[in-house]
């Protein structure tokens, strides 16, 4: 514990909590590999929330899981790429090393909490579990910590839930318990796993209060992983939007909500009711990760696709004008482009590419 | 992953829908050949004599016997409901063939099962029923050589004080003089009826009794599986022991203990099923629609528990036919059926001198079970949906 | 709890209670079957059918009537009082308690052997999956599964036996228990029986050790920081056991009770099995039912046991009522 506070003084101004760089993983499959993040790139500063959004199959939870190698490997095999901790890249370490992170600086709540739990073990004997895995505690002293923890997360009757299987546990109960599991060691970053896509609309707020009130009293910083915008803008401090393995767009939370720079975030938007604009969803599918198409991985369902979208690699993430911290991988925004192409065509709600 | 194009399954095959006529024409046929069946089993329940009397073709003529009825029986459901429609629905079967194939030993395996389902089949209408021939015992295999005081005389070359093997006997004789090899021919007819028949059996009571019980319900649910809990207590082995102690042993008695006290499994699993697929969408839009009963079990339970059903058979039948090896090794089996069992126990007392009396043999067995379980684990990888890995 | 083990426990003497009786109708129709023989036999021989009949069923207490020839057999069979072997000149009961320390000897060994190695290669080849020792594992227990036991047994004998002199050839029941003479002449059966029973427990442990393997609560595990170890001896075989204790009986008891038969005639064990197959050859009927019902019993506890245990094991279970 105290080791891990001077950690945290000792970090220079300016060294972000997380750091991912050029993160691409690959998954060995029948087809071949597949390459589901690609060079993925962002951090994560003390104590603030980034999202990162995306479809299904864009790579957001092989993103959040390759960090402290919680993927299968194999299938699986980190290609190349860094993930910081406090400038220790994590990929690198030995498992020893990884376990002393995991749960104890980096913990995670996954989306199925009527499956995260073991179903033969009591949630107390759980809950222990966390703490006396990284803290050389007494089983009294552990299971005052689990009772606290229980009450911090609002379980009701902590004391006699303590003794209960996760079965006798509802829904958003579970991930109440979920979530109190992993601040068990007191962790620097929560990575959230779509934790509410499972529940009810009524429990996914009560959750994702919870979530806001315990990053406060333990000042975390939370990686959330959604596709659910609602959740995005109630949370997040910034926002990573990911396409097919590939980061298309980056930028604070009012920057991207305010004014989307790349075509697929404006897509995104606009299948959000609510928002002033005609409902649309998005034609096409997502590109084969087996052997992707050259250029921007969006280009073939994208309305503003040029020539030059469909060769060479993704565009880099260009700065977008006027913006303090939005970056976007569309060449419009790049030198040769023109950005009022796409802010026109997007306010138009028309689309003539 | 999410990218995977959506697949056919065995159990997803609208077995009627589409392929109205194929299927229609399926089942028309079954019951033709049963209705052909049930004539020519008259004609010879009322003529006396053997049906084929000795002919070059079948040498020892050919009396059909009530296990040679229940044979072609499951012969017919076989070719009928597994034949078929592998041929009808192309796509499918090559679909299963690329799982199937991922499995090298698999394929190796399943050649061979076809192999010893071939020869099962018309081996015993080519090969001489083996006679006794002391003047012919104990001739050793093609390419091995005994000591020439073992046999009684040497069919092949004597060299040097041994006794050569000649292509009379390719896989020697045993201690009374019988064909090695139309021993192991023989032995495959046996084992191929034990797999045949009981699967038969099992598949058509247990897919009876665990869909009455699911679709009826209350009290015939309750005594159908209470009776099914009896009977999966009771070890088929000791109620064979019992039988043929008190009423003597055949392999038509092995065949029914064991073909009709096996099938707890197949309903309960069945069962569940029904159970589980009666509430599910389709199942409730298909009665809404006003499908019978007996439509949906056939249209949508069977198909959706094939693939589990299949797999457990063939883990299930290598038990039986090893049984039944052991059953006779013990000569507790039917002494008049030349199975593999009995020729291992014949060449027991002779290991040491004439080996492969019992080897040859043993080893088609062992070869035979190991096929069977290669084939069931490939199986349950490309067809049990529960086990299907990314 | 305590009261869903008091209905299983009740249901497995109902299942005792039919079983019995089912053996009472199939021993009721031989005997008919032998009557009328006799009957036959006498009318041919010249004699008086009538009497021979009157004789036979004096002496077999078939004058009876039915009912109470059926609650006799049921009261006898409960009171252990199951009657006198001709062929071994001791009562039944006896005869089965001189055997069954025989059987226990090599048995309990191989259940011993065949639960830890099953289990461990079990969960190897799972957290190895498609690995070297993946591929050699499943071809070994496909190996031990596939060869005949008895021809196994036979060869090994002849191998190790005759050819070697490693271990005796004729089993020696004098030999005390825990000595280096019985352990030398138990070696060879328990290898077979092993060897025989392994590849089921191995493949049912791997392919339920991979469902959990891939459960989210054990990236949830992991993600805590828990060792591989840990997670693989707690979160995964723990949840694993309640399907498996299923198989351990379901498969091995039905395994056991026909290869005890055959190892004990091959290696000339003078157990349960050699006992019961010796009565069938001596046509010892008050032996040969009994010894086929104590398999039976065995099979019953062994269903009960597994019942209970998967109660014990699953916590999902609700035991209340049903």
């Amino acid at each position: 514990m105290g080791q891990r506070h001077e950690q945290r003084t000792e970090r220079q101004q300016g060294t972000p909590l997380l750091s991912v760089r050029d993160l691409t993983v690959e998954f060995d499959t029948d087809r071949g590999p597949l390459r589901a993040v690609d060079g993925v790139e962002f951090d994560v500063e003390q104590g603030e929330t980034v999202c990162l959004v995306g479809e299904s199959g864009s790579g957001k939870t092989v993103t959040a899981e390759t960090i402290t190698k919680l993927i299968r490997m194999p299938p699986g095999r980190v290609v190349r790429g860094v993930a910081e901790l406090d400038g220790r890249d994590l990929l690198s370490l030995s498992e020893r090393e990884l376990r002393r992170v995991r749960g104890n600086r980096i913990a995670h709540v996954f989306q199925d909490p009527q499956h995260a739990l073991n179903h033969c073990f009591t949630v107390g004997w759980q809950i222990r579990e966390a703490i006396q895995v990284h803290e050389d505690v007494s089983d009294a002293a552990a299971r005052e910590r689990t009772l606290t923890l229980l009450d911090q997360v609002g379980i009701p009757d902590a004391t006699t839930r303590y003794d209960d299987y996760p079965h006798e546990f509802s829904g958003g109960m579970k991930q109440r318990i979920v979530v109190a599991m992993a601040l068990a060691a007191n962790p620097d970053l929560l990575i959230a796993d779509e934790p509410t896509t499972a529940l009810d609309v009524t429990i996914q707020a009560q959750v994702l209060d919870l979530l806001e009130a315990v990053q406060a009293e333990y000042d975390m910083s939370i990686l959330l992983i959604t596709h659910d915008l609602g959740v995005v803008a109630e949370l997040a401090d910034r926002v990573v939007v990911l396409y097919a393995g590939k980061v298309m767009e980056r930028g604070s939370v009012y920057e991207v909500f305010d004014a989307p720079a790349h075509p697929y975030t404006q897509v995104l938007f606009d299948c959000l009711p609510g928002r002033g604009r005609p409902l649309r969803s998005i034609g096409g599918r997502l590109p084969d990760l087996h052997d992707p198409p050259p250029g921007c991985r969006f280009a073939a369902r994208c309305d503003y696709a040029r020539d030059e979208c469909h060769t060479g690699d993704q565009p880099p993430l260009y700065d977008v004008e006027e913006t303090q911290t939005q970056t976007a991988s569309c060449v419009y925004h790049g030198p040769s482009g023109d950005p009022a192409v796409l802010r026109d065509g997007h306010s138009a709600g028309e689309s003539d590419g | 992953m999410s990218t995977d194009t959506p697949r056919r399954r065995f159990e997803d095959i609208d077995w009627e829908a589409n392929h109205g006529i194929a299927v229609g024409r399926q089942t028309a046929g079954f019951l033709t050949t049963l209705a052909a069946l049930a004539v020519v089993f008259a004609f010879d329940y009322v003529r006396e004599a053997p049906l084929f009397s000795p002919n070059p073709l079948f040498r020892d003529g050919w009396d059909l016997t009530q296990l040679d009825w229940l044979f072609v029986v499951s012969l017919s459901l076989f070719v009928f409901y597994v034949l078929v429609p592998l041929a009808t629905h192309r796509r499918m079967t090559a679909h299963y063939w690329r799982e199937f194939r991922k499995n090298r030993a698999a394929v190796v395996s399943l050649w061979f099962l076809i192999v010893v389902f071939t020869l099962g089949l018309v081996g015993p209408l080519i090969v001489s029923k083996p006679q006794v021939a002391l003047t012919q015992s104990y001739q050793p295999p093609v390419g091995l050589s005994v000591d020439s005081t073992v046999p009684l005389s040497c069919v092949g070359d004597v060299v040097g004080g041994r006794c050569h093997g000649n292509w009379q006997f390719p896989l020697g004789t045993t201690g009374d003089g019988k064909d090695i090899l139309s021993l192991v021919v023989l032995g495959m007819r046996v084992s191929i009826r034990i797999g045949l028949i009981t699967s038969f059996l099992i598949i058509s009571i247990g897919a009876t009794v665990g869909t009455v019980a699911a679709y009826v319900g209350g009290l015939v649910d309750e005594v159908l599986m209470r009776y099914v809990d009896i009977q999966q207590v009771f070890p088929s082995f000791l109620l064979y022991l019992l039988l043929i102690y008190l009423f003597g042993g055949s392999l038509l008695m092995f065949i029914l203990v064991f073909g009709l006290f096996s099938w707890g499994g197949t309903a309960r699993l069945v069962r569940s099923a029904a159970l589980q697929r009666s509430e599910d969408e389709y199942v409730e839009v298909a009665r809404c629609a006003g499908a019978g009963t007996a439509h949906v079990i056939r249209r949508h339970i069977l198909p959706n528990v094939s693939g589990t059903v299949i797999t457990n058979l063939t883990l299930l039948i290598p038990g039986l036919i090893l049984f039944e090896a052991g059953l006779a090794f013990l000569s507790l089996g039917d002494p008049t059926i030349p199975s593999w069992g009995q020729t291992i126990a014949a060449g027991r007392s002779d290991l040491r001198t004439a080996w492969w009396i019992s080897t040859v043999p043993g080893v088609f067995l062992f070869l035979t079970i190991l096929a069977f379980n290669f084939v069931g684990d490939a199986l349950r990888d490309a067809l049990d949906p529960r086990s299907e890995v990314e | 709890m305590r009261w869903y083990v008091a209905r299983r426990l009740l249901w497995a003497i109902v299942a005792t209670f039919v079983i019995l009786s089912i053996t009472w109708a199939l021993l009721y129709v031989t005997e008919q079957q032998a009557l009328t023989s006799i009957q036959f036999q006498a009318a041919v021989s010249g004699g008086d059918a009538e009497a021979a009949r009157a004789a036979y069923e004096q002496q077999r207490g078939l004058d009876r009537p039915l009912w109470r020839q059926y609650t006799d057999y049921m009261t006898n069979m409960a009171t252990f009082n199951w009657g006198y072997s001709t062929s071994r000149g001791q009562p039944v009961t006896a005869a089965i308690a001189d055997a069954l320390p025989y059987t226990m000897m090599y048995s309990v060994p191989w259940t011993i052997l065949t639960v830890a190695l099953g289990l461990s290669i079990g969960l190897y080849s799972a957290t190895h999956q498609y690995s070297r020792f993946d591929y050699a594992a499943t071809f070994v227990a496909f190996f031990g599964y596939a060869i005949p036991n008895f021809w196994f047994g036979i060869v090994l004998l002849v191998v190790f036996g005759v050819h070697l002199d490693m271990v005796p050839i004729v089993f020696d029941p004098d030999a005390p228990v825990f000595s280096l003479a019985n352990a030398r002449q138990l070696v060879l059966p328990v290898f077979v029986l092993t060897t025989g029973s392994i590849a089921s427990l191995t493949r049912y442990t791997r392919a339920e050790a991979l469902e959990y393997v891939e459960a989210t609560f054990t990236k949830t595990a992991k993600a805590k920081g828990v060792s591989e170890r840990r997670i693989l001896l707690l979160h995964v075989l723990r949840p694993a056991a309640v399907p498996l204790s299923t198989i351990l009986v379901a498969d091995l008891l039905g395994l056991f009770i026909a290869s005890s038969y055959l190892v004990e005639v091959v290696f000339g064990i003078p157990g349960l099995g050699q006992l019961s197959f010796k009565a069938i050859q001596n046509q010892d009927t008050p032996l040969v039912l009994a010894t086929t019902l104590v398999g039976v019993f065995i099979a019953v506890i062994g269903n009960l046991l597994q019942d209970v245990a998967y109660t014990v094991l699953d916590p999902r279970i609700d035991y209340g009522d049903r």
